[in-house]
């Protein structure tokens, strides 16, 4: 049972599954623009510093009809969302998009917006994906300054390098907070399911920052952390699912199996709020040295680099949070996860750390398949006396 | 029609692509032995960084090639097992997938092979004869795998071996001037990739230990432009109905011009290829034997099913004469090159991949085509694990539709894995679009 | 007793206190049926000359193992397919399962006891569906496509990826004129051929049995263990493979001996009960009030599908 505030629970698990309606509100109520923008790295802080809200677009869970006509059906569950959206209009409360992160489906996904709305303002500031190169971090600087232009354009406004380290401020402060969360879950101080922990991240990338900063800082202040964590369930860390939130039902599912979540590299879990952006300095070169110290602290499979191993990042997380074992939710479809996943496996095998791979569809998760592999997997760790081995 | 008559009589392959088949069967036999000879191996895939691997004095070994020879000769399951064996799920890019399972297995130890991909020792002997990389660079354009593939090969060989990175970006437009070749974008990325190529050869300077040979670079550059040109000269004859040659002949010359060295064989090959197109202009021999439909292939080639489908488009007398994956790419523009200072025209090219822009600019590319081959259908390959390809794909069927009043029919296949391929959608939907084409032949006739 | 309820059968086996297998009964059925499963369970019991009161412990397993009445505790039928096959065969490593809807493969390590796993995905099929498909297509007993499949040759071309597109082709196979043999054959290929892409999740390992009522069809024997390039070792009774383990499970438990999970006292049961996520419980016979009592007191209890009992 979670034990978090329910009311604001509430209110931010409404946001979290609908975030066009709020942004409907946002915008009736304030009279600025909202900006879609893609995942994976896009930095919200400039559409903040430019007064209008940014949001991370989402998977919606309307099924997909007029979009199975734009994009085939082996694309991951995100881009067919995104497509159908654009399709019958889902996304016509923004005002703009941008994305900066360039995984291929997904740009296909954003070419269906161009042709659906070949109105609406849509720009692509491709972020280097190739790491270590000296020339990527100008090149990425480039780009943040193109866009800062393109906002300007779209929004009608100018972004001054003190609203932007304004922004940067609030934004790191609800990253702060959040990982505040995800500490005390860790330690076992709080409860938090992980389908809520789940609507935390979520809301935030979708609402009113320094409202979210203001439920979060409620949150945090009723919650009673205390010291007795049930020691008798599987400690399980999620892994993978990137760009869009993994069904509520499947992570439900995990949890009733005698398992509790105790930490996830998930994009909309802990990857959204590893890293806090540079505040000292220009704000604009800090968002480019967020963009490359973020794949230092998590590494992600959709960039390039040879410095950093996400694999061993994963064990480390596994034995900051006593976990033991890992699931993997994969997306089916979704590209960089499968070329990496091999890696992965090789290295928790050779650990002999449990690993559990499920792959989850767009529509349609069959449950009782899922709880059967999830206990099976429960039943195998719990014949092993220790936890990860270090 | 009639079924009977057999697909020998109606689809005329040329002969002189054969001439090109056997340079690349021996370029294989001989880069599998490379290590042996004390050369130095690069494995790199996607752009056609090949002429500088040249001046470098390295023996190149292109992943994605190889992937397509193993799949077109129905040798890619070993590596396809290997490949799952090692993790690698059955949805990803088909290419990287059999790849990565060619680097599987010549990474593995022979002893350890054993307890791996067993029962076809043939076909699995040509799986694992890649010779080891001393080095993989990427050079990437549209496609996002494809720009993480060689970073993976690199951990497969245990993160031992150096990795260079050309980061080519995409062809996006988010200006207005942005169009085929031309606006502002286009200016300032030709030039922002050009540098990484010096960087890339400082790379290669330092690796091989040797300076860079600028004159080699030059002189290969030289006879990979001139043997673009013929090629597109050849092209153009296919202009003409009934066409000399199809998309499949064309496909069958992509290992050429995409990998072999730039030399005199090379020119003398496509000299060839256009040398009986002109012959066969003049005989009046077409491709096809009754060419009663031209149409465009867009998607990425059906390796497993080269030959397959060939003769079937050929028995419902349709000339398959043009395609994305063989007219959009491969140097197609060879005017951009300088051979004294080949670098820009190079980086150019390699933006230009077939996969590298977005909707916009390939609508404008298939518009073109459509009216300079006189295209009545287009067949769209559903490609399973190429989402690069099949992204514009609908849309693009709907413009050819809307602008031009040209068919299309959709069919589900796989570049590399046969298992995605279904023969009795295929028949039935090409049909479908046949028959909509004579209604409307039939109408603007009456 | 062991009991699987299946998605298209329901098994029941009873165990002695030796671990010998002295009763079995499986029954057909629509789909997971309580009708099936008790019918399942009389046969079972009336096989081995015993009466329910005689039974001791019961553990279900399969798909429908919270419907089972009268069983003490469940587990998956991985778990159980990995026991009952390797003590049907002793040393057994790799344990294929191809049921009705879905497919398993189970590294199982020296007691019997699950290493790795991999079940199919959802259009990566291979499973007992194709089977029925191919069965209807031409008009042959589903019990008799084996043998038909053993006379014909394996070279026509089935895509593997669908059981859908494969009725299709078979069809059209069929309207081509095919030998109905030459068509079986070369679907048992196919299938063949999609698990062998689900042993590669977990890695070959020899030896390999087949589980499953698909485990009694010989040309499906035959194609996977060309597909593995090994041999595959025919169990006596291989559907009854997951009823027994559930049953040797039972005796394990019953006998506090090795090669169960650790038992839980009652304290820790209930700490499961209250921290299990607020998704909708189905609780059959709480009459709503907070201080009803949860189940953990050792009795059998009455079982419904979304409650996990450990």
């Amino acid at each position: 049972m979670s034990e978090l505030d329910p009311p604001v629970m509430s209110s931010l698990r409404a946001t979290a599954d609908d975030p066009v309606t709020y942004a409907q509100a946002w915008k009736a109520k304030r009279g600025k623009q909202v900006i879609g923008s893609f995942p994976m790295n896009f930095p919200s802080e400039i559409v903040h510093a430019a007064g209008a809200l940014p949001v991370i677009v989402q998977e919606s869970r309307t099924p997909i009809t007029e979009g199975r006509n734009l994009l085939a059906e082996f694309y991951c569950g995100y881009t067919r969302s995104v497509a159908d959206q654009a399709a019958v209009g889902e996304l016509d409360v923004f005002d703009g998009f941008v994305a900066a992160d360039h995984c291929v489906q997904l740009l296909g996904a954003v070419d269906v917006i161009r042709w659906a709305r070949p109105e609406k303002p849509v720009h692509f500031a491709q972020f280097t994906s190739a790491m270590d190169d000296p020339w990527t971090k100008p090149r990425v600087a480039g780009r943040v300054h193109e866009l800062k232009h393109e906002i300007e354009g779209v929004v009608g406004a100018t972004i001054t390098d003190a609203a932007l380290a304004h922004s940067i401020r609030v934004f790191n402060t609800n990253r702060r907070l959040l990982r505040k969360l995800y500490d005390l879950r860790r330690t076992g101080r709080a409860r938090i399911t992980a389908s809520d922990m789940q609507v935390l991240v979520k809301s935030s990338m979708v609402m009113d920052i320094e409202e979210h900063n203001a439920a979060l800082s409620h949150l945090l202040d009723r919650l009673d952390s205390h010291a007795d964590a049930p020691d008798d369930l599987v400690r399980l860390h999620l892994s993978g699912h990137f760009c869009h939130a993994p069904r509520p039902e499947v992570l439900d599912v995990i949890e009733e199996s005698g398992v509790i979540v105790v930490d996830d590299d998930l994009y909309t879990g802990f990857r959204y709020i590893s890293t806090d952006v540079p505040e000292h300095g220009d704000p604009l070169a800090a968002l480019s040295e967020w963009y490359l110290d973020r794949n230092d602290n998590a590494p992600c499979p959709t960039r390039v680099t040879v410095g950093v191993d996400w694999d061993t990042y994963l064990i480390d997380s596994l034995e900051k949070s006593r976990s033991n074992g890992v699931v993997v939710l994969m997306a089916k479809f979704c590209e960089p996860h499968m070329l990496y996943y091999p890696e992965l496996r090789k290295a928790l095998d050779a650990r002999g750390i449990p690993l559990l791979l499920l792959e989850t569809e767009h529509e349609g998760n069959p449950v009782e398949t899922l709880r059967t592999k999830i206990e099976t997997f429960v039943e195998r760790i719990r014949r092993q006396p220790a936890p990860v081995p270090s | 029609m009639p079924i009977e008559q057999t697909s020998k009589e109606k689809a005329r392959r040329l002969s002189s692509t054969r001439v090109g088949g056997k340079m690349v069967a021996d370029y294989w036999e001989n880069i599998f032995t490379a290590k042996e000879r004390g050369k130095h191996v690069v494995w790199y895939n996607g752009a056609a960084l090949n002429p500088l691997f040249q001046a470098a004095g390295l023996e190149w070994c292109h992943g994605e090639a190889f992937a397509a020879r193993l799949a077109a000769q129905h040798l890619e399951g070993p590596a396809q097992a290997a490949g799952a064996e090692y993790g690698y799920i059955g949805e990803l890019c088909s290419y990287a997938r059999t790849h990565l399972g060619c680097a599987v297995l010549t990474h593995q130890s022979a002893a350890e092979r054993e307890t791996g991909v067993v029962g076809m020792v043939d076909q699995q002997e040509l799986a694992s004869k890649l010779p080891a990389p001393d080095f993989f660079v990427n050079g990437y354009a549209g496609c996002s795998t494809g720009q993480q593939w060689d970073a993976m090969t690199y951990r497969v060989f245990d993160r031992k071996l150096p990795l260079f990175n050309v980061s080519i970006p995409m062809l996006w437009g988010n200006k207005p001037d942005a169009g085929y070749m031309r606006g502002e974008e286009w200016d300032e990325v030709g030039k922002y990739v050009e540098e990484q190529l010096r960087e890339l050869i400082a790379f290669l300077e330092h690796q091989t230990g040797r300076p860079f040979d600028w004159d080699a670079l030059s002189e290969s550059m030289s006879y990979i432009k001139r043997a673009s040109e013929l090629r597109l000269e050849g092209m153009a004859l296919c202009t003409q109905a009934p066409t000399p040659a199809t998309y499949w002949d064309w496909v069958a010359s992509i290992a050429p011009i995409n990998f072999l060295p730039g030399n005199q064989g090379l020119v003398d090959y496509f000299a060839g290829v256009k040398a009986e197109l002109e012959q066969r202009v003049a005989e009046g021999v077409s491709a096809v034997a009754d060419e009663r439909y031209r149409v465009y292939f867009d998607g990425i080639m059906n390796w497993n099913k080269l030959g397959f489908l060939t003769r079937k488009f050929a028995e419902y007398d349709v000339a398959v004469v043009a395609g994305r994956y063989t007219h959009e790419s491969f140097w197609q523009e060879p005017q951009l090159i300088d051979v004294d200072n080949p670098l820009r025209g190079m980086a150019q090219h390699y933006l230009l991949c077939p996969l590298n822009h977005g909707l916009k600019n390939l609508q404008e590319l298939l518009l073109r085509r459509l009216d300079e081959y006189s295209i009545d259908g287009i067949a769209f390959h559903s490609t399973r694990t190429c989402r690069a390809m099949t992204n514009p794909q609908t849309m693009l069927a709907r413009a050819a539709e809307s602008e031009r009043g040209v068919k299309s029919f959709f069919f589900e296949g796989d570049v590399a894995d046969a298992s995605f391929y279904n023969d009795e959608l295929f028949d039935s939907r090409l049909e479908a679009m046949l028959e909509a084409i004579d209604v409307q032949r039939m109408k603007s006739v009456g | 007793m062991g009991v699987d309820l299946g998605s298209t059968t329901a098994k029941a086996a009873v165990v002695d206190e030796s671990g010998a297998l002295v009763g079995s009964s499986v029954v057909q059925m629509g789909a997971v049926s309580r009708e099936a499963v008790a019918r399942a369970m009389d046969g079972a019991l009336a096989a081995a000359g015993v009466s329910q009161a005689d039974i001791r412990r019961t553990i279900s397993t399969g798909y429908g193992r919270k419907l089972v009445p009268g069983t003490d505790r469940t587990f998956t039928e991985i778990t159980c397919h990995a026991r009952g096959a390797a003590a049907l065969h002793p040393g057994v490593r790799l344990v294929i399962d191809i049921g009705g809807q879905d497919s398993k493969a189970i590294i199982v390590d020296d007691d019997g006891l699950v290493e790795r796993f991999a079940m199919n995905d959802r259009c990566a099929s291979g499973t007992g569906r194709f089977f029925d498909v191919l069965a209807r297509a031409l008009e042959v007993d589903v019990s008799a496509v084996g043998e038909l499949a053993l006379a014909g040759s394996e070279t026509l071309e089935v895509s593997s990826m669908c059981a859908t597109f494969a009725e299709t082709e078979v069809i059209s196979l069929l309207a081509q004129g095919r030998e109905r043999a030459d068509i079986a054959a070369s679907v048992h290929k196919a299938v063949a051929a999609r698990t062998l892409g689900l042993v590669a999740q977990v890695g070959k390992a020899t030896p390999t049995v087949m589980t499953g009522g698909v485990a009694k069809n010989p040309a499906a024997r035959l194609h996977v263990s060309r597909a593995l390039g090994h041999p595959v070792e025919i169990l006596d009774q291989p559907q009854i493979a997951g009823a027994y383990g559930a049953g040797l499970l039972a005796r394990d438990d019953y006998a506090g001996g090795s090669g169960s999970p650790a038992p839980s006292d009652a304290a820790t049961e209930e700490q499961v009960q209250v921290s299990l996520s607020a998704g909708t419980p189905h609780c059959q016979d709480c009459d709503g009030s907070p201080g009803h009592p949860h189940p953990g007191t050792g009795e059998p209890v009455p079982l419904e599908l979304q409650r996990n009992i450990r």
